[in-house]
């Protein structure tokens, strides 16, 4: 059984990152999309936290930094909640393919 | 009366016809048939004449002082400069100016209550329009134009009213514009006019660079003063046909004269005229507008020289002799009345030409009164007969028109000179004709006594001319007075001027330079051509004979066209005007005229070659003449009318004889001498061979430049807009407006819309830009990566 190291924790943020980046690539609704963000910053929060632990450790730096994006994701989540329902006014659905006005 | 009253009462007699063509121009329609129509008969006319009736009444009570202190001091404004020379605005006040004023209103009210009559039995519409008002509306403007002519007392705004009456003329003659013949008649006597108002206009230029002055009565003594110093205009060396610059200014001013006169060379347009109304024809075109002429000549009388008043005499004489003898073929009522009229305007011409100053304008008031009731009175047949002017359908009229008949015939005895010689029984021509032929047959015949001892001139000649024994004495009292107003303050021969105006004013002790001047031009006239006399004498002859011819196809003998005889009637509202001025021509030949303008004479020409059977010189000589010419004169209606009666008495019969007889002689009569054609072939046929040779100029020269300028002009903004343009300068802007479209197209594609889109972008993105960085610069081993971040 080996030690678990920084490596894994990346392993597994990256794979975190790469099911939330896939998520927000293949959803087409938007609180899929906001739901796959939110792993694309968890992720991001595990590394963080990971790098702080193994490499500069007796700091918490990584720590607060995670401690503030988590409360910055749920004020995004939040604002991101207020555009999917005024999306749904506009164009009677939440379906992302359907609000494309703004295509070139 | 005192102060400006008379010049008051005379300039609203003259600013009434002014508002009452304004109210027809611009209320004419709303007042329609017939108010138009007594708007100018009240206002136009009425009120004029009103005026005309103080003035005369209040005239006829001064006496000779004060007719002479109220020429003197009659009203002068100072208007203007005109160059170094001040025009003053004024009123002509003298018996001369009273008189026609009161013969023009006169007149002038009863043809245009005859107007109302006759027009009410004329269509007058115009494409749905009336014209009804514009007819009294030109009536009334040529009252106020006429009556201002009268009026003025400076050439420039004679000269002024002199144009208005044109004006008048041509807008009469053309008021049936809708026809053809009036439209070519309208151009031909305003055209011809302006022939001579040529002329008139150089006399103009001449009296205002010369004379320095455009004031008839200042005019007058410069003219005087230069003669007897021999400056101004009798220094200048200039001649043109013989004739000196003081002629050419007389012949000048003459020339205005010979135009509205319509004498000789310019009488072509008179008979034309005849094509307007007929009211018009006997208001302007018989009675008044031509007489302007006359009258223009016996105003500027005292400016013409010896031979001017030759040239005047010719022309005259040339015109009452040539006219009288188309009158005798002509057919046409109104054709007939109109040459009758050149050749009565020829008769005063002549007078004034020879001297008979009171006789020719005495012939002009009494001829005005009796032509134009000869042309109501036909004015009466051609309404009465269904618009028939040919004599030769008249015929036998008297018995449907009684009145028209008898005042007609008073008409043709008036102009005949009908009277019994050696009594005072007459009319009208009676008493001017011979009186023109006396001074005529004393300047042919028997002048050398009297010109030859008048070349002394200074006192002597004072003896010559009897005074005016009514003037004697008061004219002592003008002196005395010594009331004068010098007009222009710094002339030089101030008293001059008040002396010659006054009643006889060939004073020996107060004659100044006019006195002498005049007395010696006086003593250059030359005697008369006796051909002259000779042709006037003969014409006496032949009016009585034109004019009985006439009245007898009109009103005797058998009908010789039932349908005219059948129509035939006459209406009130036109014969009242005929007998009102048949009972003015009776009138106008004993009483008030002839009495004024002798008055006027020794006021208004300084009376040097003014010969008269009373009043001014030669009386003695004149007087013997005329009494044994006045049997020849006298008795000439009695041939005329016989030999009249003889041919035409039955029928037209014998008259065919003889034109067949006369043959070629008819024939020239007939044809107005050629006169018209000729006029026709050298100007109107003269002028269009200049239009033509002046089109083909246009067309090969001209137009061929231009076309050529604008052919290459085009080519060069073909050029110029094709090729610079559209593929220079427009093809820079396409081109960068057509790549800024092409490159926005290319980028919009990747903006797709697409969320997941744009979500792989940034992947793929950061991917690649990672990938590059690790190749760039490796990638780092854990130790170095801590390293890297150790503090």
């Amino acid at each position: 059984m080996e030690h678990i190291g920084l490596t894994h924790y990346l392993i597994v943020a990256a794979v975190l990152f790469c099911c939330g980046i896939f998520t927000m690539a293949t959803k087409r609704n938007a609180i899929g999309i906001l739901i796959g963000v939110e792993l694309v910053l968890n992720s991001t929060g595990i590394n963080l936290v990971a790098f702080d632990r193994y490499m500069g450790p007796g700091r918490l730096d990584g720590q607060i930094v995670a401690i503030f994006m988590i409360v910055l994701a749920a004020a995004e989540t939040a604002l991101a909640v207020g555009i999917c329902i005024n999306v749904y006014k506009n164009i009677a659905t939440v379906d992302v393919d359907m609000a494309s006005q703004l295509r070139g | 009366m005192n102060g400006h009253t008379y010049e008051i009462f005379l300039a609203l007699g003259v600013l009434s016809p002014f508002i009452s063509f304004w109210l027809l121009v611009f209320f004419g329609p709303k007042l329609g048939k017939p108010w138009a129509g007594w708007c100018a008969v009240i206002l136009g006319m009425g009120v004029p004449l009103a005026m005309a009736s103080i003035v005369l009444w209040g005239w006829l009570g001064e006496d000779a002082a004060s007719r002479a202190m109220l020429t003197e001091h009659a009203f002068r404004y100072h208007w203007a400069n005109l160059g170094t020379v001040s025009i003053l605005v004024g009123v002509k006040l003298d018996s001369l100016t009273v008189a026609m004023y009161f013969m023009v209103t006169f007149i002038a009210f009863w043809i245009f209550f005859f107007s109302i009559g006759y027009m009410s039995g004329h269509s007058d519409e115009v494409a749905g329009k009336s014209k009804y008002h514009r007819f009294f509306a030109y009536l009334s403007l040529f009252a106020f134009s006429m009556l201002g002519l009268v009026l003025s007392s400076n050439l420039l705004f004679l000269f002024i009213f002199w144009e208005l009456v044109g004006l008048c003329s041509y807008l009469l003659i053309g008021y049936y514009f809708h026809e053809r013949v009036p439209q070519y008649a309208q151009m031909k006597a305003f055209i011809t006019n302006r022939v001579g108002d040529f002329g008139f206009i150089i006399g103009l230029m001449l009296v205002y660079f010369q004379l320095g002055t455009l004031d008839l009565d200042d005019a007058a003594r410069i003219f005087a003063e230069q003669y007897a110093a021999g400056t101004g205009i009798f220094a200048s060396s200039f001649t043109m046909f013989g004739w000196s610059l003081a002629t050419i200014m007389g012949v000048g001013l003459f020339c205005g004269a010979m135009g509205k006169s319509a004498q000789f060379p310019l009488h072509v347009w008179l008979p034309d005229a005849m094509a307007g109304p007929t009211p018009v024809s006997a208001l302007i075109h018989a009675a008044t507008m031509v007489a302007a002429g006359v009258y223009l000549v016996a105003r500027v009388f005292r400016l013409m020289t010896p031979e001017a008043l030759m040239f005047v005499a010719a022309i005259g004489c040339i015109t009452l002799f040539l006219m009288a003898l188309i009158a005798m073929v002509q057919t046409d009522i109104k054709k007939c009345l109109a040459y009758s009229t050149l050749s009565q305007l020829g008769y005063m011409i002549f007078g004034l030409g020879c001297g008979a100053w009171i006789a020719a304008l005495f012939h002009l008031i009494t001829h005005a009164f009796f032509k134009a009731m000869l042309f109501l009175g036909s004015g009466q047949v051609i309404e009465g007969c269904h618009h028939e002017q040919d004599m030769r359908k008249m015929g036998g009229l008297m018995k449907k028109m009684p009145v028209t008949g008898i005042t007609f015939l008073v008409g043709v005895l008036a102009i005949s000179g009908f009277g019994i010689a050696g009594t005072k029984i007459g009319l009208g021509g009676f008493f001017s004709k011979d009186e023109i032929l006396a001074v005529a047959w004393v300047r042919a015949f028997d002048w050398d006594d009297y010109s030859h001892h008048e070349a002394g001139a200074g006192g002597h000649h004072a003896s010559v001319i009897p005074p005016i024994p009514a003037a004697e004495d008061s004219s002592n009292d003008v002196f005395s007075s010594e009331k004068r107003i010098v007009l222009v303050s710094d002339q030089p021969h101030g008293d001059t001027h008040t002396t010659s105006v006054t009643p006889h004013g060939l004073k020996p002790s107060a004659h100044g330079g006019d006195a002498h001047g005049r007395a010696g031009i006086f003593s250059q006239t030359p005697t008369l051509p006796k051909w002259m006399f000779y042709l006037a004498l003969f014409t006496a002859y032949v009016t009585p004979f034109y004019m009985m011819r006439c009245w007898w196809m009109t009103f005797m003998g058998k009908p010789r066209d039932d349908h005219v005889h059948e129509h035939a009637h006459e209406s009130p509202m036109m014969f009242v005007p005929l007998v009102v001025l048949a009972i003015g021509t009776f009138v106008s030949s004993y009483f008030l005229f002839r009495d004024l303008i002798a008055d006027a004479a020794t006021q208004a020409t300084i009376a040097p070659l003014v010969m008269a059977t009373d009043g001014a010189i030669h009386t003695t000589a004149i007087n013997a003449a005329h009494s044994w010419l006045i049997y020849g004169v006298g008795g000439a209606f009695i041939v005329g009318f016989a030999i009249a009666i003889v041919i035409y008495g039955r029928g037209l019969g014998m008259a065919s004889r003889i034109k067949r007889i006369a043959g070629p002689l008819h024939t020239l009569l007939e044809n107005k001498y050629y006169i018209d054609d000729l006029y026709h072939l050298v100007w109107v046929k003269g002028c269009m061979a200049v239009a033509h040779i002046a089109r083909f100029f246009d067309t090969w020269v001209v137009d061929l430049i231009f076309n050529t300028l604008a052919k290459l002009t085009e080519r060069l903004a073909a050029f110029s807009g094709l090729v610079l343009d559209q593929h220079g300068v427009d093809g820079i802007y396409n081109g960068m407006a057509d790549t800024a479209i092409n490159v926005g197209d290319a980028m919009r594609r990747s903006q797709t819309g697409r969320i997941r889109n744009y979500v792989l972008f940034a992947v793929g993105g950061v991917t690649i830009i990672v990938v590059l960085m690790l190749a760039y610069w490796g990638v780092a081993s854990p130790e170095q990566t801590v390293a890297m971040l150790a503090p």
